[in-house]
């Protein structure tokens, strides 16, 4: 039939059109290795300028040493081990609450509005602002931290859940429904693949929410063990050295976890749902 | 009762009960809109009727109710004598944007309706290639919706409420955003679905070109009355030339019905019944 032809031949059209996805690329690596040398550069000669004394500006390598010494005897590796365990049960506990009560939201729409105004405005409140009621609360303990750490990401989960849910298109609420999709089928099969672009935005927020309030958390409620604990030691014991060292790998956890693991995760969605057309 | 009510409607498989549907404004004055006022229609087994109306007559109001995706005020919905009050997968709507899920391939767009059904991941994947295949998008199973055109995504659509295996296939203006000649080429694999399935087809359209081409009725609904104006039974043999002198007579019978209705607009103070 000639209608048939003519739609392969539209579509031969239409799959030229369609670009290749690049990933990271060379030159990408190259700006970045650029731009570490100078940084390390420019660090350097200020050093050797000696403007400030080496106590309170050392150089480069002083503070490679530094990494290399912390690495061995096992401070730093123990510091981030237990740092990163607090982060993630910290922001499993958020993940949890936060779904949950934002689900809730959506399901109970007088709940929904209150709470989304109360949620709303502890965003805002500094988290660093609840650790000397989670001390007197639950003493220098992990707890305590872990509280500080929750209270700092829960509500932005909360918000994205029930934000994220309540803008999904009607249209396709409507078509799943018209397919037989109800309770916990369109719930599973539409809403939570529909609000995914947006919760992971969301819960990228809220990873570093979590982050910034452990690291200060770690600092004031002291219990011995941690990157936050190590910088406070540091600070003790006045050696810059130190403080610079673990200041460098909170730098790169932040990094892998933003850059790697919440991009990569993102980067996939959206290039599946086609909303990265505007940047080739 | 429900058999002897199948009886009295004949071949009806679908029966549109004197349905009813206002809306009420948010405004101050909360002033109400009749959109559909006792509406009636019987569609036959395999009969592929159009509505045809402006914007704003209810006639994708009239859809979502027959799809059981909205509810009426009073009149029921029967389909083989059944009365329908949800939706269910005998009555499957395409609408207008596709309603497609970014977050799937194409062919697992299609499986969609099946996975739901429980079908098993083997039978639902035959299928749905089989229903690609029908739409002649098989080059493009595995691509995501955003990598297609808009008739392509069309397509999609209609395989996808195909693989459901509907009694009835509700058409919420599919083709409105497409381009002429892309829109062409749909209405003629549309005919030739409805030639080889034999499916019921309700079709809502604005375009007159394409209610007279397509239907084997013509249903003509007015913004004013919110009810059905006429009906036109077009029994010329497919494919149909809309430059024909028959065609002709025909559009400009409904012409003159749809031009009445704005006449009578226009010489009203309050507008508010046009949208």
């Amino acid at each position: 039939m000639n209608w048939k032809r003519t739609f392969t031949l539209l579509e031969e059209k239409h799959a030229q059109k369609q670009s290749s996805r690049r990933s990271f690329d060379i030159s990408d690596a190259a700006n970045i290795a650029l731009f570490l040398a100078a940084f390390v550069g420019i660090w350097q000669l200020v050093f050797l300028l000696k403007i400030w004394p080496a106590y309170l500006m050392p150089s480069p390598a002083m503070v490679i040493t530094e990494i290399g010494d912390l690495i061995e005897n096992n401070s730093l590796p123990i510091g981030i081990g237990v740092t990163l365990a607090r982060l993630a049960g910290g922001f499993a506990v958020s993940l949890g609450i936060g779904v949950g009560v934002g689900l809730a939201m959506v399901k109970f729409r007088g709940f929904g509005k209150t709470m989304s105004s109360f949620a709303v405005g502890l965003l805002t409140f500094p988290s660093i602002a609840w650790v000397p009621f989670s001390i007197i609360f639950f003493g220098f303990n992990d707890s305590a931290i872990l509280f500080v750490v929750v209270m700092a990401s829960v509500f932005s989960v909360i918000i994205t859940t029930y934000s994220s849910i309540r803008n999904i298109p009607p249209i396709y609420l409507r078509a799943a429904r018209n397919m037989g999709a109800n309770g916990f089928a369109l719930f599973r099969h539409v809403m939570i693949p529909a609000a995914t672009p947006s919760l992971i935005l969301g819960i990228r927020q809220a990873w570093s929410f979590a982050w910034h309030a452990l690291i200060g958390a770690e600092m004031l409620i002291t219990t011995l063990v941690g990157l936050g604990y190590i910088l406070s030691v540091g600070r003790d014991i006045n050696h810059m050295e130190t403080i610079i060292a673990t200041m460098i790998t909170i730098f790169v956890i932040g990094i892998i976890f933003d850059r790697i693991i919440f991009r990569k995760i993102e980067e996939r969605v959206r290039s599946r749902w086609g909303l990265d057309q505007h940047t080739e | 009762m429900i058999t002897s009510e199948y009886r009295q409607s004949a071949t009806a498989v679908l029966k549109v009960n004197e349905v009813s549907k206002a809306f009420q404004y948010a405004s101050p004055d909360s002033q109400t809109h009749v959109v559909l006022n006792r509406v009636s229609i019987d569609v036959k087994d395999g009969e592929f009727v159009t509505i045809v109306g402006p914007s704003g007559c209810g006639k994708s109001t009239l859809l979502n109710i027959i799809a059981g995706l909205e509810s009426p005020d009073s009149g029921s919905i029967l389909v083989k004598g059944e009365r329908k009050v949800s939706t269910s997968r005998d009555r499957i709507v395409i609408f207008q944007e596709g309603a497609l899920f970014p977050w799937l391939t194409v062919l697992e767009n299609v499986e969609f309706g099946l996975k739901l059904a429980g079908v098993s991941l083997d039978k639902r994947r035959q299928a749905a290639r089989h229903f690609v295949d029908t739409v002649q998008l098989s080059r493009f199973a595995n691509s995501y919706i955003y990598q297609l055109s808009g008739g392509m995504k069309q397509r999609v659509a209609i395989a996808r409420a195909l693989a459901i295996d509907p009694d009835i296939l509700l058409m919420d203006e599919p083709f409105a955003a497409l381009d002429v000649q892309t829109r062409d080429l749909l209405h003629n694999q549309v005919l030739h679905l409805h030639e080889t399935t034999k499916k019921t087809i309700l079709f809502v359209t604005h375009n007159i070109n394409e209610a007279v081409l397509l239907g084997d009725r013509v249903v003509v609904m007015s913004p004013r009355t919110g009810s059905i104006k006429k009906e036109f039974a077009i029994s010329l043999p497919r494919p149909r030339d809309v430059g024909s002198p028959e065609m002709t007579v025909i559009k400009r019978q409904i012409l003159n019905e749809l031009e009445e209705d704005f006449h009578f607009a226009r010489r009203e103070t309050r507008t508010e019944t046009i949208q």
